[in-house]
């Protein structure tokens, strides 16, 4: 269809045409004080948290404070605590987005058709991502994994296996860390999906239905492939919550045993505020920004860099 | 008739993974629910009583404990928060969605980068700045910090809010003679009072659930519950406090399980908008 060119122009019409004007006045007073906001608590501390870095720095004598350059830096490298908590932050991070993604996914896909008591079961699978985290930590330690009157153990009892002392030993520990935080996350992945899902054409997938692909190849090669850049957004953003988690495993083991769930945030919670090495444990803190940055760049650049080869290529 | 009735098996094997799914996301909420109502004697029993007669000692022990001053903190300080971050990330979120802003992509950029860095870079700082100026500890203090969380989010949400309504509406409300502030208050923003309620239950739910940066700055004077939880009930491994560690949970929990609950529609259209 053909645009008809509006007979007599409305002033309606020519005011959106017309470009919008800078008005300094407007923009500043709407957007002006929430910048402000911004600029003061986060962006003061982050140019602190850079500057303090390059400093020998301890928080109970900051008139000691001795420039280091790049020192801080250097003495990470090659200490092994600090690359134990990377480790363990990419283990950690990579196994619960992992883990997250599939469930989410899978789940979204299996509520999609219709069943009774839809509605509640979709606000249901909603509570581990409301309910405050530290709680749901607490009860996932006092009921489920406690050793020797957990949930958990009590079910292994009846299959003959002597559950282990899950939050106390190696390597469960981590495992266990690990299933709350999938627990936690998997329904954030479930309502981005579900959405997603909701807003694809119907009408390619019931071509590829009529065209005889069953259930499995229409999901492999029809509606994942539309939901690619949901998918690569997804990552990114489950990434960023898992580098950051801190109460789970505050809460749950404090880091321990023997570090095995030091991740980075609790080495730098450890480090600058409990051993107030400030400019060491800010160095740690700009190293883990610096890592979640590339691994969110490298998700968007390889995930994306794909989705356009591939459209370009239909 | 075996294709029937092998999509009939599939169709029940569907409803038996989303049922125990469901099981599985609730348990932890109805298990301490439970267990606040049960007895020293019943909160360790296995297999766990699901008859059993309810208590509130629970809970009077609770009170005793002094929590209603630590629930006073975190209903001021969740409060606060929420209304500041709506009260300066809607009138910007309108302006990044009609006005003409000088570098604006940086700007939204810089905006969605501040939810990208891990809240520990931020603590230590605020920490070691606020303690200096002495504000570690006040109210105050968490009720600005808690910008950090919510403001991005609120700005993101709100302006795609924003962008979803025609700007037919403000160019009638100019026509009509409206300047730029009665358009926004009078005539785009009631159009999207649902945008402005979902920021508003998503920022209240995670302030309300927020830990780090509660327990590096609330010093005694704001201790918000989730630092109290986890502090004042070291010690858990002992049955005999179950019902106590319960109890508070179910406190804390509450008012973001029951606003999740009344208004869902909100919660999942913010969350499956990416919120986090």
């Amino acid at each position: 269809m053909t645009r008809r060119a509006p007979s007599n122009p409305s002033p309606e019409h020519l005011q959106r045409e017309a470009p919008r004007r800078l008005d300094w006045r407007d923009t500043g007073l709407f957007i002006g004080p929430a910048l402000v906001a911004l600029a003061l608590v986060a962006v003061i501390p982050t140019l602190w948290a850079i500057f303090s870095s390059l400093f020998e720095w301890h928080f109970h004598r900051p008139d000691a404070r001795a420039f280091v350059g790049l020192g801080n830096y250097l003495r990470l490298a090659g200490d092994p605590r600090f690359l134990n908590a990377v480790l363990v932050t990419g283990v950690y991070t990579t196994v619960s987005v992992t883990a997250t993604l599939v469930f989410g996914t899978l789940l979204a896909l299996l509520t999609r058709a219709p069943f009774p008591g839809k509605g509640m079961v979709r606000a249901l699978l909603t509570v581990p991502m409301i309910m405050t985290p530290v709680v749901s930590t607490l009860v996932w330690k006092t009921f489920f994994f406690e050793a020797d009157v957990g949930l958990i153990n009590w079910v292994l009892g009846f299959a003959g296996i002597r559950g282990p002392a899950w939050v106390a030993s190696s390597p469960y520990a981590l495992i266990t860390v690990l299933v709350v935080n999938i627990w936690f996350m998997t329904p954030f992945v479930y309502l981005v999906m579900d959405a997603a899902l909701e807003g694809l054409p119907g009408d390619v997938i019931d071509a590829a239905k009529i065209d005889g692909a069953n259930y499995w190849r229409r999901v492999r090669f029809v509606i994942l492939p539309m939901l690619r850049a949901t998918i690569v957004f997804t990552v990114i953003f489950r990434i960023t919550i898992d580098a950051r988690m801190f109460e789970i495993i505050h809460v749950m083991t404090g880091g321990g045993p023997a570090r095995d769930t030091e991740v980075l945030t609790l080495w730098v919670y450890n480090s600058a505020l409990r051993g107030f090495h400030l400019g060491y444990g800010n160095a740690g803190g700009v190293v883990l920004m610096l890592l979640v940055g590339a691994a969110c760049l490298a998700i968007m650049l390889v995930g994306l860099r794909d989705l356009y080869r591939r459209t370009g290529s239909t | 008739m075996s294709a029937r009735r092998g999509r009939r098996l599939a169709e029940a094997a569907r409803l038996l993974v989303i049922a125990l799914a469901v099981f599985i996301a609730i348990l932890p909420l109805l298990w301490v629910v439970l267990a606040s109502f049960k007895t020293a004697a019943d909160v360790s029993q296995l297999p766990p009583r699901l008859l059993f007669t309810p208590t509130l000692e629970n809970y009077h022990r609770v009170l005793d404990a002094g929590f209603a001053a630590f629930f006073r903190n975190s209903v001021i300080i969740t409060l606060a928060a929420v209304a500041l971050s709506v009260a300066l990330g809607v009138p910007a979120a309108y302006g990044f969605s009609r006005l003409r802003v000088p570098a604006e992509r940086p700007l939204l950029l810089f905006v969605l980068s501040i939810r990208f860095v891990p809240y520990i870079v931020f603590a230590v700082p605020l920490f070691v700045i606020l303690a200096r100026a002495r504000l570690v500890g006040t109210h105050g203090t968490l009720i600005v910090v808690y910008i950090l969380i919510n403001l991005p989010l609120v700005i993101w949400l709100m302006k795609s809010f924003f962008d979803d309504v025609p700007t037919d509406i403000d160019d009638a409300a100019a026509v009509d003679g409206a300047n730029r502030f009665q358009s926004f208050a009078l005539v785009v923003l009631p159009s999207t009072a649902a945008g402005v309620a979902c920021v508003t239950i998503l920022s209240f739910i995670f302030t309300w659930n927020e830990y780090l940066l509660a327990l590096v700055l609330s010093g005694r004077a704001a201790q918000t519950l989730p630092v109290v939880l986890t502090r004042f009930l070291g010690g858990m491994e002992d049955p005999v406090r179950w019902g106590l560690l319960s109890a508070s949970s179910v406190v804390v929990l509450a008012p973001v399980v029951i606003v999740t609950l009344l208004v869902h529609r909100y919660v999942r259209a913010g969350f499956a908008g990416g919120s986090t």
